[in-house]
């Protein structure tokens, strides 16, 4: 009885008014910070571990990765196989996830076992060893995963457009590493980074029903965990080129991919986070978006395209993505580039951006379904310093923007003449993408 | 208003709302309190109630797929995916997302072998309108010859995403049509590049009124809804379709035998593709969904394949010098036939044929090995997590019973799968594995240093 009230006491703050607020549970455990939503659907948790800490530290790229993804691989009590067997036979699952700024180690399992589990997340943060056979095996399968990028056209054009798009900048190196940088990665290399995750700042992000907060016992004493160390916001530099087109050729493509977009500082977000969030969906968030409109349903030339404008907490991206076939893959970009003049001059029509406005706000309540998801976002701004009345405000914010603010907001982000071009595809498209710019010609390989 | 409304009704919901005990084993860890509605013409409707947010999933599931195509018009269905967002009579040409997403919500669909489910996620307020468009587009879809022909280039086009420049799309595909030979399940269901250009609106328009009528869909509905309230709605918008006079008869006519396959020997096949190091598919037949033995079979695959303890990751991945960069199990359980894939990556220099032999030589070593009592407790405690984890949504919950409703003909039948899975022993596990690998089996690789 109890965890449907909870559930619909929590739904209907969270949603009718701010005491959402109330519903987000801070606590401190000695020196951690914990968040805790109870959820008591099901008899299961989910606890992310925040790290203030990210690939940006790497003293080489994929070094941050390669130390959360080898935690497993070896304690001085345990080897490689026997944690598998003991997370898997409790049917806990362990994800990762390792961003420039900041880090976040999930773990979700029934919550009868959030006692033995848990032990044994605080002994493989405590006493990882980064076994050399293990960490050689590791890299040898993840250098074969890079050398294999070329079957997933979408995944490389991800992979160069970041690259070419942050030149020169702290954030263009690849969070999962290079071939050459996965070389130098050694255990005690991973063994100085732990050290240093133990003593980042962490917050503790707990969903469950309340009998998680049983782990606090578990946690204090067993984790090696400290806050020591904060980290240094980095300053976001002008990568060294924009408004280039770049053609990756693969072979034998009949199709292209298409990446478009450019850096963002954190000064340009500032106060527009939900504006600009408002754009892109304006753009290519859903069936209805201008871009797909354009692309798809007037002239068939793809079959999704989609926009986005995200940020961390020091630098965000904005993009347009897309993919045509070769014989159209110039008119796509043209016509991405017109619907970028046409928004950005306030040409559409009053219904499209109403209707907009309709999809975002009927759209809020879905934010609350899934409480991970609604963990994560949580994270997201605590990470860069919003407040969660943004959240809670989501409807009126976008309520009130006017036509003139989306269309300056297009303009902020998506000025022509900065824009990065990616195109990944067969080598003869090159004459007709010398059209729309000069082309500089990549190599796949060097981007791996 | 409508919260504070939510909040006085309190009492009644929890007593009509699906709940979850503690500490149970697999075949009591869930009860869904389920509405259901058959209509005259005979629609099914599945209703559950969660007023956890004024929101709702609703999902149709259409008895109809890749199987159910002929030559000439295969990807007919998946094509139809597409023409139903469309338009139909009421709600016309290309208003339909528009109205959709306007709300709030949204949509999509997809198309498998068996079945091709359309689904909506909106605010609880529009569930008469999205129920007046499903109803609009099931009697009269307008299959707008403009239309038909711009939503051909958008398949051709995803078709070339999906598999011409996809090796591993390629992979599954060249499985599918060497394992299935000569049977429905051959056929793609994205559909033959000839037929996707060849295939008339008229075509197209038969075959939707074949299939796509009340009789042949079942409609689930979960979320914040008032259940007698949806059920006036569900009969009012539907009971007047007419039912296909000839689905049953489509369906009857795909008898079992017509699927089974046929090769007689094991069958090798190597395919020239853009993957650097070779990707393989290997496939050994078993049982349609539902059989008995395929309990086992499902434990069977976990145990070989799931999670970072399981067999061939730790033989061919977490070794010193790794012979593959992925290795995956699955059973996969079709309504006519069901077949065991073994998958994965291979790193660079590894002799695929070596490979092959090596692995078909380890899997049935395994049957004495693998299959302990602890593997199979730890399969169970898994899909304990994992089935928690599907149903964390009103999507989830309706995926699940549109399901069990679609394969078995009964949404209860989950109560009676649990108990199987509860039930399995080292035996029928053990049994099961000398069968699979004891029969012939399709090894298909795709590589770009294959001629």
């Amino acid at each position: 009885m109890k965890y449907l009230l909870t559930a619909l006491l929590f739904v209907n703050t969270a949603i009718a008014n701010d005491s959402f607020l109330d519903s987000v549970n801070r606590m401190k455990w000695k020196d951690m910070d914990v968040v805790w939503i109870e959820d008591d659907k099901f008899p299961k948790f989910t606890a992310s571990i925040y790290f203030q800490d990210g690939a940006l530290n790497d003293a080489a790229p994929g070094v941050t990765q390669a130390t959360f993804d080898q935690l497993t691989s070896g304690t001085s009590k345990e080897n490689q196989r026997e944690l598998a067997e003991f997370f898997d036979f409790y049917g806990a699952s362990l994800r990762t996830s390792v961003t420039h700024e900041y880090s976040v180690f999930s773990v979700q399992a029934l919550t009868k076992d959030i006692g033995p589990v848990m032990g044994k997340v605080c002994e493989i943060f405590k006493d990882a060893q980064y076994p050399q056979n293990e960490l050689k095996s590791h890299i040898s399968r993840a250098k074969s995963g890079l050398k294999n990028l070329v079957t997933s056209h979408a995944a490389l054009a991800d992979r160069v457009y970041r690259s070419v798009s942050l030149e020169g900048t702290a954030y263009a190196a690849p969070v999962e590493g290079t071939l050459k940088s996965l070389d130098m990665i050694t255990p005690a290399l991973l063994k100085t980074r732990l050290e240093g995750l133990n003593k980042t700042r962490k917050v503790l992000y707990l969903a469950g029903p309340s009998d998680v907060k049983d782990i606090r016992n578990v946690i204090e004493k067993n984790c090696n965990w400290s806050n020591e160390t904060k980290m240094v916001p980095v300053e976001m530099k002008k990568p060294a080129q924009q408004s280039a087109l770049y053609l990756v050729e693969v072979p034998n493509a009949n199709q292209a991919q298409i990446r478009i977009g450019r850096y963002m500082t954190s000064r340009e977000f500032e106060g527009k986070h939900d504006q600009f969030q408002f754009m892109a969906s304006f753009l290519g968030g859903g069936f209805t978006s201008k871009l797909v409109q354009e692309l798809r349903v007037k002239r068939g030339l793809t079959y999704s395209a989609g926009a986005y404008v995200s940020m961390q907490r020091d630098y965000g991206r904005a993009g347009i993505m897309t993919f045509s076939k070769n014989e159209t893959t110039s008119e796509a970009i043209a016509i991405i580039r017109n619907v970028f003049s046409d928004v950005s001059a306030g040409r559409f029509e009053d219904k499209e951006f109403v209707h907009q406005k309709n999809h975002q706000i009927g759209g809020y309540a879905f934010s609350f379904e899934e409480t991970n998801a609604l963990l994560g976002q949580i994270m997201l701004y605590d990470h860069q310093n919003r407040d969660l009345a943004e959240l809670v405000n989501f409807p009126k914010t976008i309520e009130k923007l006017s036509k003139a603010e989306l269309a300056s907001s297009n303009l902020e982000v998506f000025p022509w003449d900065r824009q990065t071009i990616v195109v990944v595809g067969d080598k003869s498209l090159v004459k007709s993408l010398s059209r729309i710019r000069p082309v500089r010609i990549l190599k796949y390989e060097d981007y791996l | 208003m409508k919260f504070l409304l939510s909040l006085l009704l309190l009492p009644l919901l929890i007593n009509g709302c699906s709940s979850v005990k503690k500490d149970k084993n697999l075949a009591d860890s869930i009860n869904l309190d389920v509405e259901e509605l058959k209509l005259e013409n005979g629609m099914t409707a599945l209703i559950v109630n969660n007023p956890k947010l004024p929101i709702f999933s609703l999902y149709f599931f259409y008895k109809v797929g890749g199987k159910n195509e002929v030559p000439g018009i295969t990807g007919a269905s998946h094509f139809l995916e597409h023409m139903m967002f469309k338009g139909a009579k009421k709600f016309g040409k290309n208003t339909l997302d528009f109205i959709i997403e306007g709300s709030g919500g949204s949509t999509n669909a997809y198309t498998t072998n068996d079945q091709t489910v359309y689904y909506e996620n909106l605010p609880s307020k529009e569930l008469s309108m999205i129920l007046d468009i499903e109803a609009d587009r099931m009697e009269n879809l307008a299959l707008d010859p403009d239309d038909f022909n711009k939503e051909r280039a958008v398949v051709l086009e995803e078709r070339k995403m999906r598999y011409e420049n996809s090796p591993r799309g390629q992979l599954y595909q060249e499985l599918m049509q060497n394992f299935f030979a000569g049977t429905p399940y051959g056929r793609s269901v994205i559909g033959e590049i000839p037929d996707l250009k060849s295939v008339t609106r008229e075509q197209i328009h038969a075959y939707f009124k074949k299939f796509y009528a009340p009789n042949n869909v079942t409609l689930v509905l979960v979320g914040d809804v008032k259940t007698v309230e949806a059920k006036k709605l569900i009969k009012e918008k539907f009971e007047k379709i007419p039912s296909s006079p000839t689905v049953a008869q489509e369906h009857a006519s795909l008898t079992e035998e017509q699927f089974k396959v046929t090769f007689k020997e094991s069958k090798v096949v190597k395919k020239k593709g853009e993957s650097p190091n070779p990707i393989f598919m290997m496939a050994y037949p078993t049982y349609k969904v539902g059989h008995p033995k395929g309990y086992a079979i499902d434990i069977l695959s976990s145990i070989l394949g799931s999670g970072k303890s399981s067999s061939l990751i730790n033989e061919y991945i977490l070794i010193n010098r790794p012979v593959a960069t992925s290795m995956y199990a699955a059973h996969q359980q079709l309504e006519k036939a069901g077949l065991f894939f073994i998958g994965g990556e291979l790193v660079r220099g590894v002799k695929i044929d070596d490979f092959r032999k090596d692995l078909q030589k380890k899997l049935l070593s395994y049957c004495e090995t693998e299959i302990t009592p602890r593997n199979i407790q730890k399969i169970k405690n898994n899909y304990l997590v994992d089935l928690y984890g599907g149903l964390d949504t009103n999507a989830g919950l309706a995926q699940f019973l549109g399901d069990r409703q679609l394969l078995f003909g009964d949404w209860r039948m989950y109560k009676k799968e649990l108990e199987l899975y509860e039930k399995v022993s080292v035996e029928e596990v053990k049994s099961m594995c000398l069968e699979t690998f004891g029969k012939e089996s399709v090894f298909v690789s795709v590589w770009n240093q294959h001629k």
